[in-house]
């Protein structure tokens, strides 16, 4: 029984996923790690999302526009600049904290679809900026040459190494993730999704903690909008329109709203199997939408509901 | 062409693009009505109106028939996923509802991949009259077309929803689905209607502008995303309020084109909507209680 408990420990089943991931998937190859990489990029921007929809029940068609900010705070700083990465990224954060300080205050008195609404005109308004302002971020054509990430000269240039460092990370923003849903905050912002009136007369100041959880979340796109720049080298706006937005939500869904381990699963699943269903070339579209339709309708709770489910009834 | 030739050209063309957005919004409001759900596939039903129409036209089908035809096969599948897919999401959160209807959007969208690849498709004007020079403006038959088309559905919504028995059913259904259930009214096939009137306007919208752009499987998000706020700033609910919404989205639009920025239109329009939505998240034309 207890051999069983710590053997489904979602930390200790990702902890060695993570670790001997590159290794199973063939050849060590750049491109697989590539792939591991992206998995944990997105998993970042997915548990934003969880902790700002799922937990808050704040919704966002805009959650790639954070990913963007920061993406592109990392590329202009450091290729026309010379900032070190890490001091790019830093910035990136601190920026995205104070505007989305800023904009949450407003954009979140919004509801549901009005809300819904909102966050997918200020992602349209990022992209036509950066499309925009050519001068800055290189318009349609976008940033190349992009230094590879380091931290105080020790270069993360191998992708084995950054795979790894990236992921460290993403473990740390699900630990911290998790910290915060547990903590009285977390259950101020449980009450807010309940009941927000409800939640005003207990005496919880909403507009602060949403405000609060959407600098924290937009925090997290950033840093993840970082990891990515630094990684592939080379951004355009095509990477944070509002299609990437979209296919965040449905990570979310995929995996399991409001669960946090929910989102791990859903993004590495989307951006896995793309590279399945890649050898049925035209049909990939018509096949993802399906397999969503399905998830949606016959597993509500998520591809995490669904296991806990299983193992639960293993145990009996 | 004098500066005011160029003013008339810019009203015109922001009529045009204000009248597919016009449609789109109410279909969507149709839809949300009926369905308490925004649907993201909306444009989905732009695209299959256009590339049926424009594959029929070349198989020799004379205009009117492909018309009809592609009208017919868009609002038998938009009545297809209501009975498939909708009737199963009742009461169901908002973020579920809209990753489901986007979920059926890439769905469309990988079908009409497979059926139509990625080429782009461009129809023949409807009528073949040379363009109208009109104070020094250069105006395609095709405008007048998609204005009296919209003026046209339009009227036929207004007459469906304030004369027939069956409008005042989904209007019931609207206000309020408890009590019209227990009036007798079947919600589901109230519903139904609602998703087979936003496919055929869908439809519509992605047929008469087919000769003026390019259709391919993926021109229908942004239609889908002009449409959304124009009813936006018809306040969701509102048929009349959704079309006013599309006319001066275009229209704001085409003069921001021409006047101040191509390259920043976007940023000025969904700034303005934010604005809008922060400050009359009612929609522009809402009544005062």
């Amino acid at each position: 029984m207890n051999i069983r408990r710590i053997l489904t420990n979602p930390y200790l089943i990702l902890c060695l996923s993570v670790l001997i991931a590159p290794f199973v998937f063939a050849d060590k190859s750049a491109y697989v790690t590539g792939v591991l990489i992206f998995c944990a990029v997105y998993t970042i921007l997915t548990i934003g999302l969880d902790l700002l929809m799922g937990y808050t029940g704040q919704i966002s068609v805009g959650h790639a526009s954070f990913f963007a900010i920061g993406a592109y705070v990392s590329a202009i700083l450091t290729t026309r600049y010379g900032l070190s990465p890490l001091g790019a990224m830093a910035s990136g954060m601190v920026l995205s904290g104070i505007l989305s300080w800023a904009i949450g205050r407003p954009v979140l008195a919004l509801k549901e679809y009005y809300l819904a609404m909102a966050t997918l005109a200020f992602n349209e308004i990022v992209i036509s900026l950066i499309i925009g302002l050519e001068g800055l971020t290189g318009g349609a054509s976008g940033i190349r040459d992009i230094p590879p990430f380091a931290i105080f000269g020790v270069s993360f240039k191998h992708h084995l190494l950054y795979y790894y460092l990236v992921w460290l990370i993403t473990i740390f923003v699900i630990v911290l993730s998790r910290a915060i849903v547990n903590s009285p905050v977390g259950r101020a912002l449980s009450a807010i999704h309940g009941d927000e009136i409800g939640a005003r007369a207990f005496g919880i100041d909403c507009t602060k903690y949403k405000t609060g959880i959407f600098v924290i979340v937009n925090v997290f796109a950033s840093l993840a909008g970082s990891l990515y720049a630094h990684f592939i080298g080379f951004i355009a706006p095509d990477d944070f329109q509002v299609g990437t937005s979209v296919s965040l939500l449905v990570m979310l869904y995929l995996g399991g709203i409001g669960t946090i381990w929910g989102p791990v699963i859903g993004a590495c699943f989307l951006k896995i199997l793309p590279e399945i269903t890649y050898h049925f070339k035209d049909y990939e579209l018509l096949v993802n939408g399906l397999i969503l339709v399905f998830v949606l309708i016959f597993l509500p709770e998520g591809l995490y509901g669904t296991l806990k489910k299983i193992t639960k009834r293993a145990e009996g | 062409m004098s500066d005011f030739s160029y003013l008339v050209q810019f009203f015109f063309s922001g009529l045009t693009s204000g009248s597919i957005y016009a449609l789109i919004a109410v279909s969507l409001v149709i839809v949300y009505r009926a369905s308490q759900l925004i649907c993201f596939s909306q444009g989905e039903f732009y695209v299959f109106g256009a590339l049926i129409m424009a594959s029929l036209l070349m198989k020799g089908i004379p205009l009117l028939a492909a018309f009809l035809l592609s009208l017919l096969s868009s609002v038998i599948m938009a009545g297809f996923i209501q009975y498939i897919v909708i009737r199963r999401l009742l009461k169901k959160p908002i973020g579920m509802l809209i990753v489901m209807t986007i979920a059926i959007s890439l769905a469309l969208r990988g079908f009409a991949l497979l059926i139509w690849g990625r080429e782009s498709y461009v129809v023949r004007p409807f009528f073949q009259v040379a363009p109208l020079s009109f104070v020094g403006a250069t105006l395609p038959s095709q405008v007048f077309l998609i204005m009296g088309v919209t003026a046209l559905v339009l009227l036929c919504l207004w007459l469906f929803f304030e004369k027939t028995l069956i409008g005042l059913a989904m209007r019931a259904c609207a206000e309020n689905p408890d009590a019209a259930s227990l009036m007798g009214i079947n919600v589901h096939r109230m519903s139904l209607f609602a998703w087979m009137w936003g496919g055929a306007i869908g439809a519509i919208s992605g047929m008469v502008v087919a000769p003026l752009l390019f259709t391919q499987y993926t021109s229908g998000i942004m239609p889908m995303v002009k449409g959304f706020i124009a009813m936006s700033i018809g306040g969701l609910t509102g048929i009349s309020g959704a079309a006013l919404g599309g006319f001066l989205l275009g229209l704001t639009e085409a003069f921001t084109v021409g006047l101040v920025s191509s390259r920043f239109s976007d940023a000025i329009v969904f700034t303005i909507l934010i604005i809008v939505l922060i400050f009359k998240p009612s929609g522009l034309f809402a009544r005062s209680q």
